[in-house]
């Protein structure tokens, strides 16, 4: 009797633990409503240079150094026959740069998420084009180390991009390659910004003027891209090598706004797979 | 598509917000730079004009005769200083490695109806210290408070003290002769003390544009009461023409408060809360950006004026008098 109540607990227990690992995996894992036939998991980083001009802060262009990082999942859904992607990017930066006099400097950082759709088209089996759009929330800083009652702006904004990205897969070297370009140009959006010359001790006082503003490419034209390359170092890493261009842009509130960097990447993709053949290692995203 | 790939491949060039992007040390640019910076940003072009008679567009071509290719760096300086003081606004500066470009007229052109010396006999050695706050109980029972700079500022627990300390005092006089300003905070900390409820002590404003005229509709500034102790009997303020900006501010609230007597001279004025910039060449600019006005809607850039008008005589001096403290004495023991 003890011998069988002891079993049922222990049933009782397991049911618990995967009941546990079912809730876990859905908190963690949102699209896991996609199908993971197959998903690349990639973490960059980069060093560049970088251009940031804001007229609320100086009518100077700083430059300088620019830090960056980029995670990205690109996996497979089952929408579409199987033929939309879903893509996560995760991206930060830090900059610092001085004034063209060099003798001020401005520390900026941003980071953001992207999460996007893409429809696939396989003309054969080295080439994928990918066209989509993209939904982006981006937070961040400039800093200007010498001002007084001006002395930051704060970055806020969202929108929607359209996206277009190749993937050419070949072999050199008895190596499986892959390159890879991917544009991202935000076409409506809403962004933060105080008004021309409005001061960030009025806004905590409670005062708005315009400081919620919609975006397009009229008045903030953005572009971002990522051209990388991808050789394999086995059945589940490659190491990817990139180089990322981010131009953003506003003219909002009588301010001019450019932040514009250039990175080269380094990193790893891992891949993963539920159906581990050959077939399948072939037909991998990337 | 392949319309969308000339799209993308077009749009990799472009970069359409362009800013100063080369140093330079031509005396034209950087003359040019700043006066557009002060054309564009400064707050106070239309009363200037109106109260002084500033014409911007003819300082800009006085100013260009006045440059020469050869010209040093500080001779340059110089020109640029020169040009900024035609604003006669002490918010105004110019910052190179070397110096600081600045009009102080506001206070330089005035006396001080100050002596620290004399000042100083009233604190006695004994006096005691809360953060950026001097006080000391006088003779006749009367709180005296020493404010010197709203840059040392005093926490909600430092006031608690002071006033706790002051509570039996028959009146308060606080001195804030020649305090310079420096964080709004501290000033609007200071005279929440002095309501027991919400009064609107001013008003604020900024740009919306490069123009002239482009202004925010003024929005109403309130002055709410500590929640701390607050001063119940009669107080006094001194002022002379040293109060500038912050200090400016915390004058124009204390005249909103009941049982507040403004006593001495009209304050510096600073009625702008300050912006910086800067120039090709480097050197930093800071300007008045953000207008602020009295409970009546009137500019304050160019100062208050006392309740009372007071003025140190030269003979209460010599006997180690102090006039404004000693009159402000006598009114509080009326």
């Amino acid at each position: 009797m003890s011998k069988r109540l002891d079993t049922e607990k222990k049933r009782l227990h397991i049911g618990r633990i995967y009941l546990l690992l079912f809730v876990l995996c859905g908190l963690s894992v949102p699209s896991c409503l996609f199908a993971q036939r197959d998903a690349a998991h990639a973490l960059m980083f980069g060093v560049g240079r970088s251009n940031q001009l804001d007229t609320y802060l100086s009518p100077m262009e700083y430059k300088g150094p620019q830090f960056t990082f980029l995670r990205e999942t690109l996996r497979m859904t089952h929408w579409a026959n199987e033929r939309l992607s879903f893509q996560s990017l995760t991206q930060g930066a830090f900059s610092l740069t001085e004034n063209p006099a060099q003798n001020a400097n401005e520390y900026g950082g941003h980071i953001g998420y992207n999460a996007g759709w893409h429809y696939n088209w396989m003309p054969n089996r080295k080439f994928r084009l990918m066209m989509g759009g993209m939904l982006g929330a981006d937070a961040g800083f400039l800093y200007n180390e010498r001002n007084g009652n001006n002395p930051a702006q704060a970055r806020l904004k969202a929108d929607l991009a359209l996206s277009l990205a190749g993937i050419y897969k070949f072999r050199m070297w008895r190596q499986t390659m892959a390159a890879r370009y991917q544009a991202d140009l935000p076409l409506l959006g809403c962004m933060f910004s105080p008004q021309f010359g409005q001061s960030y001790w009025e806004i905590s006082q409670g005062n708005r003027d315009h400081n919620a503003c919609f975006t397009s490419p009229g008045n903030a034209l953005s572009f971002r891209q990522l051209l990388t390359f991808d050789i394999s170092l086995g059945r589940r890493y490659t190491l990817r090598t990139g180089y990322f261009s981010d131009i953003r842009q506003s003219h909002v509130n009588g301010i001019k706004v450019h932040d514009i960097s250039r990175s080269f990447l380094v990193g790893f993709v891992r891949h993963f797979s539920l159906i581990q053949d050959k077939e399948r290692k072939e037909e991998l995203i990337l | 598509m392949r319309f969308l790939s000339v799209l993308f491949a077009t749009l990799a060039f472009l970069s359409c917000q362009k800013g100063i992007d080369d140093y330079n040390s031509s005396p034209e640019a950087n003359l040019e730079a700043l006066w557009e910076i002060i054309d564009q940003h400064y707050c106070f072009l239309d009363y200037k004009a109106a109260e002084i008679g500033l014409d911007w567009n003819a300082v800009r071509t006085a100013y260009l005769r006045k440059l020469s290719p050869g010209m040093s760096r500080t001779q340059l300086f110089e020109v640029l200083c020169d040009m900024l003081s035609e604003l006669r606004d002490g918010h105004v500066n110019l910052y190179s490695s070397a110096d600081v470009g600045r009009n102080w007229s506001w206070k330089e052109d005035y006396p001080d109806n100050l002596n620290t010396e004399v000042r100083d006999k009233y604190l006695g050695n004994d006096y005691k210290i809360a953060a950026g706050v001097k006080y000391r109980i006088l003779d006749d029972n009367i709180g005296y408070i020493l404010n010197e700079s709203f840059i040392n500022g005093f926490g909600e627990g430092n006031l608690d003290d002071v006033f706790h300390y002051m509570r039996l005092c028959n009146g308060l006089i606080i001195d804030v002769r020649c305090n310079g300003g420096g964080y709004l905070t501290y000033a609007e900390r200071l005279s929440s003390r002095f309501t027991n409820e919400q009064i609107l002590v001013g008003y604020n404003s900024h740009k919306t544009g490069p123009g002239h005229h482009d202004f925010s509709q003024p929005e109403a500034e309130y002055l709410r009461p500590s929640e701390g102790i607050r001063w119940q009997k009669k107080a006094i303020v001194l002022t002379n023409r040293g109060c500038f900006s912050a200090t400016n501010t915390f004058v124009r609230n204390m005249k909103e408060c009941p049982l507040v007597t403004i006593l001495g001279d009209r304050t510096g004025g600073g009625g702008g809360m300050p912006f910086t910039s800067e120039i090709p060449i480097g050197w930093s600019v800071r300007f008045s950006a953000c207008p602020s006005y009295d409970a009546r809607m009137q500019q304050i850039e160019f100062g208050i004026e006392p309740d009372v008008t007071c003025s140190l005589n030269p003979k209460d001096v010599e006997e180690g008098h102090d006039t404004l403290i000693d009159t402000a004495r006598q009114m509080l023991a009326k």
